[in-house]
């Protein structure tokens, strides 16, 4: 249009260009880092908990209670699920970004999602087990099946039934109780059968830590009061009153445990 | 909703009513032209930065130069960017060794974070080194932000001044930086720092968890980057999660704060509008117009989280109370529960900045809808640093025309004459987002290219693809993270999306103002149509209803509201 205005713009714009990297992309940040580090030097180095001078991890990143085989540790609080990496991994966050009717989260609802199983929406679930009448089945390598191919083949317990993906809600539900001694029907809190937003979540909430406390009670021979009141001890209100929700931070409540048994 | 819940709510309104007024006055002061607040430490820098550019900031240019530095501008940062994404592995200050980015994987991010849509293809840990981030990216979402505040001032000169020029970009662009972007950004990130958020340089430590594993922590430059990407309405995280990371978002306090710092610029930026032309009842007309699409969408999906997922067995307890939140927790933190996260997470849909403490891809059909309205109503709720004006006067001007076929009289707004040549333009902005939304996101829809991508079956993935090009054309840069977007034919289209949904409207609400620039102002008169009223008001409610509700209805119906009634 204007070739020579053009030409010039370019010219400012390159100068613009380096004076803001300079000052924007070097100066500020150092600036701001100076300034946090000297005020605020715990925090802006990740709120880092040490334990016999070791780095134990940081009270706002969550991390797993498991064994070596990844099984739950019983004397320990369990965190939420984590879709970062295997589980609680700190270089790569995630969620699991799965719909709300997708198969995947909320198991085989009959008229939802079960267009999947054979490309015809059934009135039942055929995978259905006692325990769980949202079973997605899985084939003989464990992968869940939601779109079989002609001969798929499924993996299937000694009784016979069918092997439910573990990772599904209701799944999720039945292991819970089952882990916490539970009864086959009792309430599960929300939060501790879905997985966070940031596969990180340092938290859990009040109710969920008292469904876990008699089993890290019994695990631990200590008396269930005394878990019950160190999970009141380590619950955080909300914040003023009324900003965010009330909630218990696993690896502070697990340290705490550690230290009076 | 939990009083808790309405308790937050009302926070936000509360908040943002005192503070975004205030704003909005030294914004007007800022940027009147004059003696302006803060002249003695500010001024010095402004004088070196125009010194060094050797431009002189008092001279007034036309609307096509003006639009031609914003293109020069945008043109150059996009290159540096890009070079600065491909090069990573080879430059220093790469603690965590980032590799260079592949071409196409550049090409997006740079123009994402260019246009400020900050839509994020790319991996946040592992993709991008600290150099790149904070060199590259931090300085394109101060620039993004510059330059949209610029364009703003740009646009009121020209709708309401009397003067055929409509100002100078250089010194709209350094003024904003100066005066409003820098130091507030280094007062958010030292808040946000207080309450646990990082920054530091010290990359990925390891820990031995008491479990007797280890757990990589990661550090970085959070802070600073989460500061100017909420204030710049950008929306681009340190972090893949963004805002759901506990290291950028630490504390429900941090959740409120982010959600402020996204929201009162904006709306100052309305109050500005107001007080600059000397009509503050204008400005007020339009704050409450945004507002009530603001609380319209947010209260929708704070509503549809707190209920749940309705799908899921009987025994799950989603009932919220003192010692759980309840509610649909998929995809979202315990510490902001299903209310703080919708509230901020769809608080944000509204602006460019689209940034999020919780995964959509995993909310309710209900809650994921007001996503949608948020951005498909054009993201004037309150709309970005400087679109959001631009945005709404574009869309008033359209009221104004039609309201002055109804009764039969001339249109006018701010006293000016609303004619043919304007209406062009007009319609022709008002069309521009939805045509590219909905062509590229119908052709991703029949090639496997686009059809391979998608994580979650049946209708939420075809909302899945229409979300990512509603979201980068109108550059908000939010995701329902399922789709896979990193490909060819994503990092592609999306790209375009993004360069047309940023440099479109720009140039033609420019060429709107240039237009409209040095026109004869009328006197008032009785049959002056009152543009602040509460008829007008309504009014105007109607037609941004019926043009953003009205072009995208079929792609909600066969998207969140069919999923919703299947379920």
């Amino acid at each position: 249009m204007r070739p020579a205005l053009f030409g010039r713009h370019m010219i400012t714009s390159l100068v613009m260009l380096a004076v803001v990297t300079v000052v924007l992309g070097f100066g500020y940040p150092l600036v701001v880092t100076g300034l946090a580090q000297l005020v605020f030097h715990r925090q802006a180095d990740g709120s880092l908990i040490y334990r016999n001078g070791k780095l134990a991890g940081s009270e706002l990143l969550g991390q797993e209670f498991t064994d070596s085989k990844g099984n739950p540790l019983p004397q320990y609080f369990q965190p939420r699920p984590s879709a970062a990496g295997a589980g609680y991994d700190g270089s790569s966050s995630g969620a699991t970004n799965l719909g709300p009717s997708n198969p995947l989260l909320i198991g085989f609802v009959p008229g939802v999602n079960t267009v999947g199983l054979n490309g015809q929406p059934s009135a039942t679930n055929p995978f259905a087990t006692k325990a769980d009448p949202a079973c997605v089945p899985v084939s003989p390598q464990g992968t869940p099946v939601t779109s079989p191919s002609p001969g798929q083949k499924y993996a299937k317990t000694a009784g016979g039934s069918y092997v439910c993906d573990p990772n599904t809600i209701p799944e999720r539900a039945i292991a819970y109780r089952a882990f916490n001694q539970m009864a086959a029907n009792a309430p599960v809190p929300v939060e501790a059968v879905t997985a966070s937003g940031s596969g990180l979540d340092p938290d859990i909430s009040v109710q969920n830590a008292l469904d876990q406390a008699p089993r890290v009670a019994r695990a631990r021979h200590l008396p269930v009061q005394q878990v019950i009141a160190l999970v009141h001890r380590h619950t955080q209100g909300r914040q003023w009153g009324f900003i965010g929700e009330p909630s218990v931070n696993v690896l502070e409540l697990n340290l705490a445990l550690d230290g009076s048994s | 909703m939990t009083v808790s819940g309405w308790e937050q709510l009302l926070f936000i309104v509360a908040v943002t009513a005192v503070a975004a007024p205030l704003l909005g006055r030294y914004l007007a002061a800022t940027f009147r032209g004059g003696k302006a607040p803060g002249d003695r430490v500010f001024l010095p820098v402004e004088r070196l930065v125009y010194r060094t550019l050797g431009v002189d900031p008092d001279s007034s240019w036309t609307w096509r130069s003006y639009a031609l530095a914003v293109l020069a501008f945008g043109l150059l940062s996009t290159l540096l960017l890009y070079a600065i994404l491909r090069l990573q592995g080879v430059l220093p200050g790469n603690p965590t060794h980032a590799p260079g980015m592949p071409p196409l994987l550049s090409f997006n991010t740079a123009v994402s974070f260019i246009t400020g849509t900050n839509w994020q293809a790319y991996e946040g840990e592992t993709q991008a080194g600290y150099l790149a981030d904070t060199v590259g990216l931090v300085v394109a979402q101060f620039t993004a932000a510059g330059v949209g505040l610029a364009v703003a001032l740009a646009v009121i000169r020209g709708i309401a001044g009397k003067s055929r020029t409509i100002g100078n970009f250089w010194s709209d662009l350094t003024r904003s930086l100066v005066r409003v972007f820098v130091p507030l950004s280094v007062i958010g990130a030292l808040v946000m720092v207080s309450q646990g958020a990082v920054q530091n340089l010290t990359g990925f430590r390891t820990a031995a968890t008491l479990a007797g594993g280890t757990q990589k922590i990661p550090g970085g430059l959070v802070a600073s980057m989460e500061a100017i990407k909420l204030l710049g309405t950008n929306g681009g995280s340190y972090y893949g999660v963004g805002g759901a990371h506990p290291f950028e978002n630490p504390t429900g306090f941090t959740n409120m704060f982010d959600l402020l710092f996204v929201i009162v610029l904006p709306f100052a930026i309305i109050f500005m509008f107001g007080r600059l032309i000397g009509r503050p009842r204008q400005g007020y007309a339009l704050v409450a117009v945004m507002a009530i699409i603001f609380l319209a969408h947010t209260v929708l999906s704070m509503q549809a989280e707190h209920h749940g997922n309705h799908l899921l067995p009987a025994s799950v307890s989603q009932a919220a109370s003192g010692a759980s939140p309840g509610g649909n927790m998929e995809g979202k933190e315990t510490r902001f529960g299903p209310e703080g996260s919708a509230l901020m997470t769809i608080g944000t849909m509204g602006t460019t900045a689209g940034a999020t403490d919780s995964a959509l891809d995993s909310y309710t059909p209900v809650g994921g809808t007001g996503a949608f309205i948020g951005i498909l109503l054009g993201e004037i709720s309150p709309g970005g640093d400087g679109g959001g004006l631009y945005s709404i006067l574009v869309l008033a001007l359209l009221a104004v025309f039609v309201a002055g076929l109804m009764v039969g009289r001339t249109p006018e707004f701010l006293g000016k004459k609303i004619q043919a040549p304007q209406m062009k333009l007009v319609v022709t902005y008002v069309l521009t987002i939805p045509t590219t939304v909905l062509i590229f996101a119908g052709i991703s829809l029949v090639i496997p290219a686009g059809i391979s991508s998608i994580l979650n079956p049946g209708l939420h993935g075809l909302s899945e693809v229409t979300y990512a090009y509603a979201s980068v054309a109108n550059n908000n840069g939010s995701a329902f993270a399922g789709l896979a977007a990193n490909t060819l034919w994503y990092n592609v289209t999306l790209g375009l999306a993004m360069l047309i949904g940023r440099f479109a409207p720009i140039v033609l609400s420019l060429a709107i103002a240039g237009s409209l620039a040095g026109t004869r102002v009328h006197a008032r008169t009785k049959a002056t149509l009152d543009t602040a009223g509460p008829t007008f008001m309504a009014f105007l409610l109607g037609v941004i209803v019926i043009v953003g509700g009205l072009i995208y209805f079929p792609i909600l119906i066969l998207g969140p509201i069919g999923e919703r009634i299947i379920g």
